[in-house]
């Protein structure tokens, strides 16, 4: 089943065209991202389907219906966490999971249960009277995501949701992307720019450059289409990369070069870098 | 209305660690204009046949409760523009005007807070006012009005210092020439026509006309001009909310 459908989706700020015609079908169920650089426009879209951004063109539609910003029907379908942790920072980690309940209409013991449920699903049961400004970074972004799932959302929007994390806690911030896919069934929506993301989550990747989608497909799919292996060419003033079927046929260029080289598997990077000529991660 | 409550909860929660602040803050202001005018100034000075000190007990509550429903002006924008919580409402199941609501009820929290304090000094110092049903609606209208002002120039103003200038230009000659101080119809010529202007002039004459049991003063063209320029300033604020996108 389909879960969104967007077609011809456009978007412009003034003189900047951030979207230039998009298309694009999110599965029911699947982890879908949305990868690209700086500027793609990655936010400009999550923030038109989730009705954040009234004026646009195209269409859209989820589960088939024709998408209308106003209609609450789609809030309540919909879980977001935005880009930025916006946590309030002077209540308590459980004030803030009060007002997005109170929001969404959940009072009561049905709200303590909630606010339980999503603590414990997050890990921050024990965090639950601290004031929010008191969290670290990591901590911040799981309430917001904690705060996102109190409605049992049946997509979750995720914009670029483990950006400026460290490593460790990059890593369980996945793990818990995974479970809210898979034990809430919860369809989920992701941007990055992290290539590494993209390939150990998602079901479907979209490269998105300048507003435009560049590849679609299965993260395996879209590198089959480059080859298997990269060599990658240190010459003095600039890396280079060749793509290659077999180890084979990479190992035998290597050996014809005499400048410094690594064979290495193909990864998306290499899929943007080909067909944009650019890299992502700068 | 779970918008509403949602919302002014949220707001109620932000306040909660800052209220003596706000609280006292609130009374300081029109403490120190009471001593300055009202007992330094104009001690023996009469207003028609009303002491100084009465005429001015209804502008203070009318000045300093209008100052706190503003007020919300500063923290509807930080919350819009800086901590970026307004998304929450935005993305919420809710109607947009429930936000409006919301916003609204904590104006006239915040601006009964002043207008508490100043109606029980004036009651226990024995400066003869009466509470009545009349100063309770357009109490409220005047909280609304100027709730609803706050808002609105919050949603509408990109910057900081838009809204200072907001102040300087707008509220700060509203408090100096709306009858709150000194009486609008002594005031000369530009000034008087500025003041009618206002909509603080309208409340200030109703809340006074009703605190003093002056019948003159709470006319149905003041209440009227009261009504039309709050149910115009909520339509305003309705159709802002309803465009609101992310920013
Ligand atoms: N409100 C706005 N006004 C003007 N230009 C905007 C606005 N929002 C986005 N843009 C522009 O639209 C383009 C796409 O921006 P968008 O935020 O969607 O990119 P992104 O892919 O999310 O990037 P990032 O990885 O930096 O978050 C950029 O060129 C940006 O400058
Ligand atoms: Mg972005």
């Amino acid at each position: 089943m389909t879960e969104i459908e967007v077609r011809s989706l456009r978007k412009r700020f003034g003189n900047i065209e951030a979207l230039k015609g998009v298309d694009f079908e999110v599965k029911s169920g699947e982890i879908f991202a949305f990868l690209g650089p700086n500027g793609a426009g990655k936010t400009t879209t999550i923030n038109i389907l989730t009705g954040l951004i009234l004026k646009y063109e195209g269409e859209i539609f989820y589960r088939g219906e024709p998408f209308s910003p106003h209609n609450l029907k789609f809030k309540k379908l919909i879980g977001v966490v935005p880009q930025h942790n916006n946590v309030d920072r002077d209540l308590s980690v459980e004030a803030n999971l009060k007002v997005h309940g109170y929001l969404h209409g959940i009072f009561g013991r049905r709200l303590k249960e909630a606010i339980d449920r999503v603590l414990e699903f997050t890990g921050l049961t024990n965090h639950k009277k601290r004031k929010a400004d008191h969290l670290s970074g990591g901590m911040k972004r799981r309430l917001v995501i904690a705060r996102a799932l109190m409605h049992n959302p049946g997509i979750l929007f995720l914009d670029e949701p483990t950006v400026g994390l460290d490593p460790a806690v990059r890593r369980s911030m996945w793990d818990l992307i995974r479970s809210v896919n898979s034990l809430k069934g919860c369809t989920v929506f992701l941007t990055t720019h992290y290539i590494e993301e993209a390939e150990i989550l998602a079901d479907t990747v979209v490269i998105i450059d300048s507003g435009r989608v560049v590849a679609c497909g299965k993260p395996d799919e879209l590198k089959r289409r480059v080859g298997r292996y990269a060599l990658e060419i240190y010459y003095q003033d600039r890396i280079e990369e060749e793509f290659f079927e077999t180890r084979e046929e990479a190992l035998e260029r290597l050996k014809s070069l005499d400048v410094p080289a690594k064979i290495r598997e193909v990864n998306l990077e290499d899929v943007f870098l080909k067909i944009t000529g650019r890299r992502i991660e700068v | 209305m779970k918008g509403v409550w949602a919302v002014f909860y949220r707001e109620v929660m932000f306040l909660k660690p800052r209220f003596l602040k706000v609280m006292l803050s609130s009374i300081i202001y029109p403490a120190l204009f009471l001593l300055a005018f009202g007992y330094g100034l104009g001690k023996n000075a009469r207003v028609g046949n009303l002491d100084y000190v009465v005429f001015l007990i209804p502008g203070l509550i009318t000045m300093s409760s209008m100052n706190q429903a503003y007020g919300i002006s500063l923290e509807v924008h930080i919350s819009r523009y800086y901590f970026k919580i307004f998304e929450e409402y935005l993305l919420a199941p809710i109607n947009r005007w429930e936000i409006v609501v919301g916003e609204l009820l904590y104006g006239i929290f915040k601006g009964l807070i002043p207008a508490f304090f100043i109606t029980l000094y004036a009651l226990i110092s024995g400066i003869g006012i009466r509470l009545n049903l009349v100063f309770a609606i357009c109490l409220l209208l005047h909280l609304i009005c100027f709730s609803l002002i706050g808002y609105v120039i919050a949603m509408l103003v990109k910057s900081h210092a838009d809204q200072a200038a907001f102040s300087s230009f707008v509220m700060v000659p509203m408090i100096f020439l709306s009858d709150t101080f000194y009486p609008i119809e002594k005031m000369p010529a530009l000034a008087k026509y500025i003041g009618y202007l206002f909509p603080l002039t309208y409340s200030t004459k109703l809340i006074r006309g009703a605190l003093l049991g002056i019948d003159s003063m709470v006319t149905f063209r003041n209440f009227a001009l009261l009504f039309t320029i709050t149910f115009a300033l909520f339509v305003i604020a309705i159709w802002v909310t309803q465009r609101a996108e992310v920013v």
